[in-house]
């Protein structure tokens, strides 16, 4: 694994909000991350609760299901950008069976950070992961100092 | 045989140019009254010569008169001389001596009658005795002699020579009186024929100029009045029948008029034949509505067409204005603009509702042409009228099957979407927690192992099956987002050898290229090209069992660029080969079980190839086999080269079998 800029207890101590209304895909992100040493796992299968859920956790990476029943994904993610102020850096992965251009060109619009293809690949996912809450970590610091 | 000679010299006179006509009118009058005025000068002068008679006679009787008055008184002077011997007695003798023989050669000069020239040769005798006796007295009486019987005798003598002088007078006076009366007579003669020849003149002179009016009032005027009326006839459009038989100008003139009559007629006569006959070809259509109408938009002819297609007979319809053809909710706005445009630009087209006589609608397809005439004043409109009913239907139902086909075609793709995102899902799950499993493998014993690798192998060819049964659905739906560019195949080739070179040499065998000599470009889907071909050398890769090589070759041809794939592996037996390209059929499946693939290869490149415009096919080698494909050419120079590097081209994986 290559030198990080931050500790890697400092990255797997943040809060990651998984949402996904299909609980096998929810479990095996909890297993993933759960099994990459993160601590403060959040998951959700009911689209309705999830903005209840990002402002009420404030989390520092949220992984995004698009097509789920009543609320969708790119829903969320314009509620999440009207909720969140301006210059806020917090993070939004998006993981869809939805592998249209369509879909990756208004996610991305729409202020999500990563896309992936599901299935997908876990070391992948667990390395983007990483990366995004990196980041994060880098913003926030500037943004204290 | 007097009226034929009358008839034959009216025609000669009519005949005659207008010059001759003008002539004799204006020559005849003045010949007239010259020939009357040289008769009036022979009168005059005749009547002139009478009078000068009439005078000469009057000075004839005075000379005669004076001859004896001069003798008497000279006789009466010498008798006084001789009885008182006084000289002024002498004195009228003397004037006698001096006159008398003036007076008598007047007379012998003016006298011209033969009767008194007869009396006058006596006078002149008796005048000469007489003379000689005063003279012979006078000088008797000069010599001084007394009054002596000489004297007295002589005396006697003397006064009878006087009565003879005197006797001679009365004869020349008597003779001349009847002279002078025969003159005066003929004078009053010639006075009355000069006054019947003034009154001739007159009266001629004034018939000749009547005449010569007269005959120019009725050879030339009412001729010319003929031509005016004929001229007026022609201008409104009569036929002149009657042709003249006079040959001059008013004749020739007349005869033309009526020579372009009848061609006026003539033309008249084709031109309404050819305005019938394309009356009836007007009338007798029967597919276009054609009707006139006129400035403000009443019909004013109506033929078959407009009839059967909008239900109205010319009758009924004739002098009506043409709004009542249009459907209430246009009627107000949409004729009168028709015409309007038709106005300004000359014709107007329009498409739509209209309505028949039974209310019923069809749609039609109206153009208006605006009728002028040669000075540009709008004499009306013609309207060709079309029932599109027919055609909207069809195209209606077109439409509809259209719209059909698309509401199918995007109900394929939505279904095909959703397909894929829900076989996706639960992949997702399986393929992700049998990653992880695999990754904790040391926690496994070796069978369960060996269970995991199983499931994330099935997992994985599930995957591909989905997603080449997905692309091989939306080729067929055509909601493939093929972008056709112009690509050169060489180029192409050194960019397959990366990808391409790693499969062919991880099966052990040697990877050949051989490029074409020559640019060789093509129109197609770069990304989809590569897709084919790494397929193809897949395949050679993974059959080619005992094999040496696996070869990639370029070929250019005319119109097409041809791509094969060689390898010199077992081949494919004849009777499986026209079986290749169908989807799911996996050749000889007992023993290539072992063999990871979905069936799907051939299947998707045969469908990607022929959706470019290309073809695709399979021949044996001798040893080994040969698959190619052939893509055409680009069809024009204005294709635009390959942009590639355009960042909406969507990201695919290869898909191998």
């Amino acid at each position: 694994m290559p030198a990080r800029l931050i500790d890697t207890a400092e990255i797997v101590s943040r809060r990651i909000l998984a949402i996904d209304d299909e609980e096998p895909n929810v479990l095996l992100l909890r297993s993933l991350l759960e099994r990459e040493g993160y601590t403060d796992i959040h998951c959700l299968t009911d689209p309705k609760s999830a903005l209840a859920a990002y402002i009420d956790l404030e989390p520092d990476l949220v992984l995004l299901d698009l097509m789920m029943p009543e609320v969708d994904g790119f829903q969320l993610l314009e509620a999440f950008g009207r909720h969140d102020r301006a210059e806020e850096f917090r993070p939004v992965l998006v993981l869809t069976a939805d592998t249209t251009l369509q879909a990756r060109r208004r996610a991305l619009a729409l202020g999500a950070k990563d896309f992936v293809a599901k299935p997908f690949d876990v070391v992948e996912v667990a390395l983007r992961i990483s990366n995004l809450l990196e980041t994060r970590v880098l913003y926030e610091r500037l943004r204290d100092s | 045989m007097i009226d034929g000679g009358t008839r034959k010299t009216s025609r000669f006179w009519a005949d005659r140019p207008l010059a001759v006509k003008g002539l004799v009118v204006v020559i005849l009058p003045l010949a007239i009254l010259l020939g009357s005025l040289v008769s009036l000068y022979l009168a005059s002068s005749a009547e002139t010569r009478a009078e000068n008679d009439v005078r000469r006679a009057f000075a004839i009787q005075r000379d005669t008169y004076q001859v004896h008055a001069l003798l008497a008184e000279a006789a009466a002077g010498v008798r006084g001389y001789v009885l008182t011997g006084e000289e002024r007695f002498l004195q009228s003798y003397r004037q006698a001596q001096d006159e008398v023989p003036a007076t008598m050669a007047r007379l012998d000069t003016a006298i011209e009658d033969p009767v008194v020239r007869g009396h006058f040769e006596t006078l002149r005798l008796r005048e000469r005795d007489k003379q000689d006796g005063l003279k012979q007295i006078v000088s008797l009486a000069e010599r001084g002699t007394e009054v002596s019987s000489e004297v007295e005798d002589a005396l006697i003598a003397n006064k009878l020579a006087l009565d003879e002088v005197r006797r001679c007078i009365d004869d020349i006076q008597r003779r001349e009186a009847i002279v002078l009366d025969e003159r005066r007579a003929r004078v009053d003669e010639v006075r009355r024929g000069f006054l019947v020849v003034t009154g001739v003149s007159a009266l001629v002179g004034l018939l000749g100029s009547l005449s010569a009016v007269y005959l120019f009032s009725t050879g030339i005027v009412r001729r010319v009045r003929k031509l005016e009326a004929d001229a007026q006839a022609l201008a409104e459009g009569q036929r002149l029948t009657d042709r003249p038989e006079e040959t001059d100008e008013i004749g020739r003139l007349a005869q033309r008029l009526v020579r372009a009559s009848a061609l006026l007629h003539a033309r008249e006569h084709d031109l309404r034949t050819s305005e019938e006959r394309f009356r009836l070809v007007i009338e007798r259509v029967r597919d276009y509505g054609i009707f006139a109408l006129d400035p403000d938009g009443n019909v004013t002819s109506w033929n078959l067409g407009a009839e059967r297609i909008k239900g109205w007979r010319a009758e009924d319809i004739l002098g009506r204005h043409f709004s009542r053809f249009y459907p209430p909710d246009t009627r107000d706005h949409l004729p009168a603009e028709m015409l309007e445009r038709a106005r300004q630009s000359g014709s107007a087209e329009d498409e739509g509702w209209r309505v028949r006589k039974d209310g019923t609608r069809f749609w039609a397809n109206v153009v208006i042409t605006a009728l002028r005439d040669e000075q540009g004043e709008l004499q009306g409109f013609a309207k060709v009228t079309r029932d599109m009913s027919e055609r909207r239907r069809s195209e209606d139902a077109l439409r509809t099957a259209r719209e059909e086909a698309e509401a199918a075609s995007l109900a394929k793709s939505q279904f095909l979407s959703r397909t894929s995102h829900e076989l996706r899902t639960p992949l997702n799950a399986i393929l992700g927690f049998g990653q992880l499993l695999e990754i904790d493998e040391e926690n496994f014993q070796g069978n369960h192992r060996e269970a995991i690798g199983q499931i994330t192998k099935a997992g994985r060819h599930l995957l591909s099956l989905i997603n080449d049964l997905l692309d091989i659905s939306s080729i067929e739906a055509g909601g493939s987002d093929l972008k056709l560019n112009r690509i050169e195949m060489n180029e192409l080739l050194d960019e397959v050898h990366a990808l391409a070179f790693p499969i062919v040499a991880s099966a052990g065998l040697s990877y050949e290229l051989e490029q074409a000599e020559q640019p060789a470009f093509v129109r197609a889907d770069s990304r989809r090209v590569t897709q084919v071909i790494l397929n193809l050398v897949g395949n050679a890769a993974k059959y080619n069992r005992g094999g040496t090589f696996v070869r990639l070759a370029c070929i250019s041809g005319d119109d097409f660029v041809k791509i094969t794939v060689e390898d010199d592996g077992p081949g494919i037996p004849a009777e499986v080969a026209e079986r290749l390209f169908t989807p799911f059929d996996r050749l000889g499946q007992q023993d290539r079980a072992k063999i990871e693939g979905t069936g799907l290869g051939l299947a998707l490149s045969k469908s990607l190839i022929e959706s470019m415009g290309g073809e695709i096919g399979y021949e044996p080698l001798p040893r080994g086999s040969r698959f190619w494909f052939k893509l055409p050419r680009p069809v024009a120079e204005d294709d635009t080269p390959a942009d590639d590097l355009s960042p909406l081209t969507e990201e695919t994986s290869c898909q191998l079998d």
